[in-house]
């Protein structure tokens, strides 16, 4: 049960404030010390005065016992009367002495001190045994308590007569009180005085903790702005005094001087001179209270600063967000979800802000995106850079259009995210477009001669044939129907190649749509072939294919291929051209066009063998105006168009060639 | 040990400790005021603690005063009736008694009959405190009247601290005797302290006198002389010269007069009693030492006068605390129906009239007039208040009487005295005595 209550006591203890505790504590020990005082004064001070009092009763006694042994004899009364009073009335002992009387051999009172009638109770009632030298004992006097103490009187070895010292008891026990009363009220000044400390002081060690935790409590809710008013403040100002406050940029002595130089941007070197004497950091000289509220003070300034310098920095880099010339996404990393878009996303993309966050990206871009974002989340957190050219976007309204992609992994709000940028390149998609067709026109001038020749062929052949038919109507002779058959089906044939060769001519002047589409590779070379074969022939050079037609479709589109391989059989022939120049007995040039499929990608290689490219020039042979013919004729666009093209639909192509002994054309495509 | 209040302050103080920390603030305030209060409850214990101890005095006793009865008024009077001072006591206690006899022959003071009962001490103290304890306890007395002398009067005044009982006139100058203020003691002549400040002033400065010499009784009186001597002598920046004492009871003064002689004195104080001072001028005279001897009131006119009849070429003066009792003198408080000089011829007719019993006779018109100012219902306390109820009563030309609550003391006057022809007389041109000290012997 008491344990039970010790326990609980303990737990009071433990749950009451650091101030009650510090002052409890004290006033406990304080306590304690001054009823042990108080004890053990009471048993030396108070028992020593009433011994001594006493002993003093008894002196008393003695004296007047040895001087009054004459005039008891002379029965001197008077002298005797003299004495006893002088020795009852000397100064201070009148208070002591209550009276003084001496009686003789027979009790018979012979002289008091007494101004009133002697009572007769006095006279007896402390009698001095025969063998003793003084007796003590409590008597009364009228309404008073004395002790009386007698000592015999001997002359010789005779008793003749007792004297008879009363003392006050109320004067020793006032005398009792008044040293416990001084000492207790000593003793309680002394407690109340350090009462009044020990509530002060703890006071003091606790207002700062108490005050500490405050503003801990208000930090802990985010309210960094809390104002930091100890006591002992004698500095500080306000905050935008502070340099470092004002201009994050600014380093701070105290709070960067830890790091490394290049920590924090800025004018690191060049300390600003108010900060020679800072007046926000502090470290003033005082008790450990002081310093701890110093420290504190300090590390909510640190934390103002850093939180000064986040926002800045923040607002630095929303703006770049905010204002950047191009839409700029964040995407989640595992939905591709958007989670936020820039203005100008917003512009460019057509949908509102509210629109756009929580739409996956892929229904902007629906191609190459998801493979796209795989790549990237592959790089894990690596925050690399990768790029996607030329990806074809949706506008509100389904509106195509041609972006750039620079995507790199990121962390938007603790989590990892993709932060996307588009470079709408539309315009430069187009004008890459007319630059192909007018390429293209060109080509087709090029080829104008041998495709006159071309469709002059079928032409011949009607014209026979329907000349044929003529000469036997004005003849008048019979064609046999076996013959008329032939004849007709034959000019039949002929309208149809002719009318292939404007329909290849046709789709190959047409402009490329925006969107790609599956194409089987082998159609635009069979189609180029159809356009060229026959021109070539004429310059001797055989083109020849081996296509498979086993292979995937690619996502292109049907013309744009048919420029490439033109262009490619174009440059094919004039290096056998340059080189038939050189050797004129070389009897004939062969340009070789192979399809196949090598994994999932689409391989087609345009071999020849002409002149070769020299090696110096090799690295050039796709820049734009870059060319080896004479300047008159070429552009220099052709291969450089080629490029782009393939490199447009995501295709690669490689150049392999020897000079003197041909080139390869290796162009590879992912199979759709 | 801990007050039950602040016990309880501590639990709701750690009550509130519990609350939110919003509550802190309140916490605080309310742990303050706990702590103003238990300050508070400590000093009211400690109030209590001391108030337990004030002393319980028991009170002045009320009602019927000892020593009144329906007829009569009992005083105690312990002076020198024989040895070397009984004249002084018995003059007092005559001239006293001539004013008293002729009251109660009147019918006493509000019909009682003033009856004074004394007894010899011999100008010895321990009988004198005897006497006053069988005065007090024995008859017992209303009040003590007429005690005569320093030491034997000095000796009882405890007692008389202790029995509240009054005392009234005394044939003494004593310092203690006022000084510290006893409400039970009530003085009407003039201090010794007035008398030899008054005579130093005379010696110095009406006679030009520097060197000046103490002779003493070796007691509480002749102390008290020299201090008041000294004292004077101090306003002067100057110091006696030479002391000379002798032993209350003994004539031995020769030792003391060949120091004082041997110090060319132009002057000596002498505090005695009127035989070793007689002794002493005559001594002094014999060996052709005549400065001027000055004497105080207690020395005791007449009789010194008788013992230097035949001694001539001498200067003495001394100080009176009445004026002197001239037969001749008109003044009704000498020669008027109830003078002194008219009622001790009646009452006394063998004596003389004389200073001191002049002076015994001043002290019973006093008592009276107390006595008659109480009232019927007559108590110790209700006599004092009466007697500082007296304000500026004029009883002769020179006598004018006044007490209040704080001056326990009726005259302050101090008449000088010269002896010529056997007899003092009132000094009235200090140049006389200059040039008298100035011709040559």
């Amino acid at each position: 049960m008491s344990l039970h209550l010790i326990r609980q006591t303990v737990q009071r203890f433990r749950d009451i404030s650091l101030k009650n505790k510090i002052f409890f504590s004290i006033i406990a020990v304080i306590l304690i010390i001054s009823a042990v005082i108080a004890l053990l004064a009471r048993w030396i001070l108070v028992d020593n005065l009433i011994d001594e009092l006493e002993l003093r009763g008894i002196a008393i006694a003695r004296t007047i016992a040895e001087r009054s042994s004459g005039y008891i004899l002379d029965m001197n009364q008077p002298e005797l009367l003299s004495l006893i009073f002088e020795e009852a009335k000397l100064k201070e002992r009148q208070h002591l002495v209550s009276y003084i009387f001496v009686s003789d051999r027979e009790g018979q009172v012979l002289s008091h001190t007494l101004t009133r009638k002697f009572p007769e109770t006095l006279r007896l009632a402390n009698q001095v045994p025969p063998d003793q030298a003084k007796s003590v004992r409590l008597t009364r006097i009228g309404d008073q308590m004395a002790y009386d103490i007698a000592t015999p009187i001997n002359q010789g070895i005779y008793r003749i007569g007792t004297v008879h010292v009363g003392l006050n008891k109320n004067h020793i026990d006032q005398l009792v009180a008044k040293l416990r009363t001084t000492f207790l009220g000593f003793l309680s000044a002394v407690v109340v005085i350090i009462f009044i400390i020990t509530h002060r002081l703890a006071k003091y060690i606790t207002l700062p903790v108490f005050k500490l935790t405050q503003i801990a409590e208000e930090v802990s809710k985010g309210n960094f702005d809390v104002k930091l008013d100890f006591e002992q403040v004698s500095k500080g100002g306000q905050p935008t005094e502070c340099p470092a406050f004002a201009n994050p940029e600014v380093a701070c002595r105290h709070l960067d001087g830890n790091l490394a130089p290049e920590a924090h941007g800025g004018g690191q070197g060049a300390i600003d001179p108010v900060c020679m004497d800072c007046r926000f950091y502090r470290s003033q000289k005082g008790d450990e209270v002081a310093q701890l509220a110093d420290a504190f003070y300090n590390m909510i300034w640190s934390i103002r600063l850093y939180r000064r310098r986040l926002r800045e920095s923040e607002k630095k880099y929303r703006s770049l967000f905010d204002s950047g010339p191009d839409p700029i996404f964040v995407i989640n990393h595992q939905s591709f979800d958007i989670i936020d878009a820039n203005p100008r996303a917003v512009e460019v993309y057509g949908f509102s802000r509210e629109e756009l966050i929580g739409k996956p990206f892929t229904e902007l871009a629906p191609e190459h995106t998801h493979e796209y974002f795989q790549s990237l989340q592959s790089q894990g957190e690596a925050h690399g850079l990768v790029t996607y050219p030329k990806a074809l976007h949706y506008k509100k309204g389904q509106k195509p259009f041609y972006v750039n992609l620079h995507a790199s992994n990121t962390t938007y709000k603790g989590q990892p995210a993709i932060v996307l940028a588009s470079t709408d390149i539309t315009e430069m998609v187009e004008k890459d477009a007319q630059l192909i067709q007018a390429n293209k026109m060109k080509s087709l001038g090029e080829m104008s001669a041998g495709i006159a020749h071309e469709l002059n062929q079928p032409l011949n052949a009607i014209k026979m044939g329907s000349d044929f038919l003529a000469m036997m109507v004005e003849q008048q002779r019979a064609i046999p129907p076996s013959d008329l058959h032939q004849v007709v089906s034959e000019m039949s044939t002929q309208v149809d190649r002719a009318a292939e060769i404007i329909n290849t001519l046709r789709s190959f002047g047409r402009k490329a749509e925006l969107v790609t589409e599956r194409v089987d590779i082998n159609k635009p070379i069979q189609a180029v072939y159809t356009l060229v074969a026959r021109q070539f022939e004429l310059d001797n050079i055989h083109l020849e294919l081996d296509l498979d037609r086993a292979i995937h479709p690619v996502m292109a589109h049907d013309n744009r291929l048919q420029q490439v391989f033109f262009n490619l059989v174009a440059n094919a022939r004039d290096a056998i051209i340059e080189k038939n120049q050189r050797l004129p007995d070389r009897p004939v040039g062969t340009i070789r066009i192979r399809t196949y499929q090598k994994g999932n990608r689409v391989v087609a290689v345009v071999q020849d063998d002409g002149i070769g490219i020299r090696d110096a020039v090799r690295d050039k042979i796709f820049e734009p105006f870059f060319s080896t013919k004479e300047s008159s004729i070429d552009m220099g666009l052709g291969l450089a168009i080629t490029y782009g093209i393939v490199k447009d639909y995501g295709g690669d192509i490689q150049l392999a060639s020897q000079e003197g002994i041909g080139t390869t054309f290796t162009l590879s495509f992912a199979a759709a | 040990m801990i007050p039950l209040q602040s016990y309880r302050g501590f639990l709701s103080s750690t009550a509130a400790n519990d609350c939110t920390p919003k509550d802190d603030r309140f916490v605080r305030i309310a742990s303050e005021q706990s702590f103003g209060r238990r300050v508070a409850l400590i000093l009211c214990l400690l109030c209590l603690l001391a108030g337990c101890q004030t002393s319980d005095e028991s009170e002045a006793p009320e009602g019927f005063s000892p020593g009144v009865s329906a007829q009569e008024i009992l005083l105690g009077s312990s002076l020198a009736l024989q040895g070397h001072a009984g004249f002084l006591g018995t003059q007092t206690l005559r001239g006293a008694l001539s004013y008293l006899n002729h009251i109660n022959a009147q019918g006493g003071v509000h019909g009682r009959i003033v009856k004074v009962i004394s007894y010899d001490d011999s100008y010895d103290p321990p009988m004198c405190l005897a006497n006053t304890q069988k005065f007090i306890i024995k008859d017992p007395v209303f009040a003590l009247f007429c005690y005569v002398g320093t030491p034997t009067t000095v000796k009882v005044l405890p007692m008389i601290e202790e029995a509240r009982i009054p005392l009234l006139g005394m044939f003494t100058g004593a310092n203690a005797l006022r000084e510290p203020f006893s409400r039970f003691l009530i003085n009407v002549r003039a201090s010794y302290y007035q008398e030899t400040g008054a005579a130093v002033q005379h010696l110095v400065d009406d006679l030009g006198l520097k060197k000046i010499a103490v002779f003493y009784q070796y007691d509480a009186y002749g102390f008290d002389g020299l201090t008041g001597t000294e004292l004077a002598l101090k306003r002067f920046n100057l110091a006696p010269v030479a002391g000379g004492s002798y032993n209350r009871g003994t004539l031995d003064v020769e030792e003391g007069l060949n120091k004082i002689i041997s110090s060319r004195a132009e002057a000596v104080v002498m505090i005695g009693t009127y035989d070793p001072c007689a002794k002493f001028i005559r001594l002094a005279n014999t060996q052709g030492f005549r400065p001027l001897f000055y004497l105080v009131s207690f020395v005791g006119a007449d009789e010194l006068a008788r013992r230097l009849e035949n001694q001539h070429g001498i200067t003495v003066v001394m100080s009176q605390v009445v004026p002197p009792p001239d037969r001749r003198d008109p003044s009704p408080l000498l020669t008027g129906p109830d003078g002194y000089v008219t009622l001790l011829e009646h009452y006394y007719p063998k004596d003389q009239p004389n200073f001191v019993g002049f002076e015994g006779f001043i002290n019973a018109r006093v008592l009276v007039e107390g006595l008659r100012r109480a009232g019927a219902d007559l108590t110790r306390e209700r006599f004092i208040d009466a007697i500082e109820s007296i304000r500026d009563l004029s009883l002769g030309p020179d006598v004018t009487i006044a007490f209040s609550a704080s001056d326990h003391q009726g005259l302050d006057r101090v008449h000088f005295t010269q002896l010529e022809n056997g007899q003092f007389s009132l000094i009235r041109d200090w140049a006389e005595i200059k040039s008298q000290l100035n011709a040559p012997r």
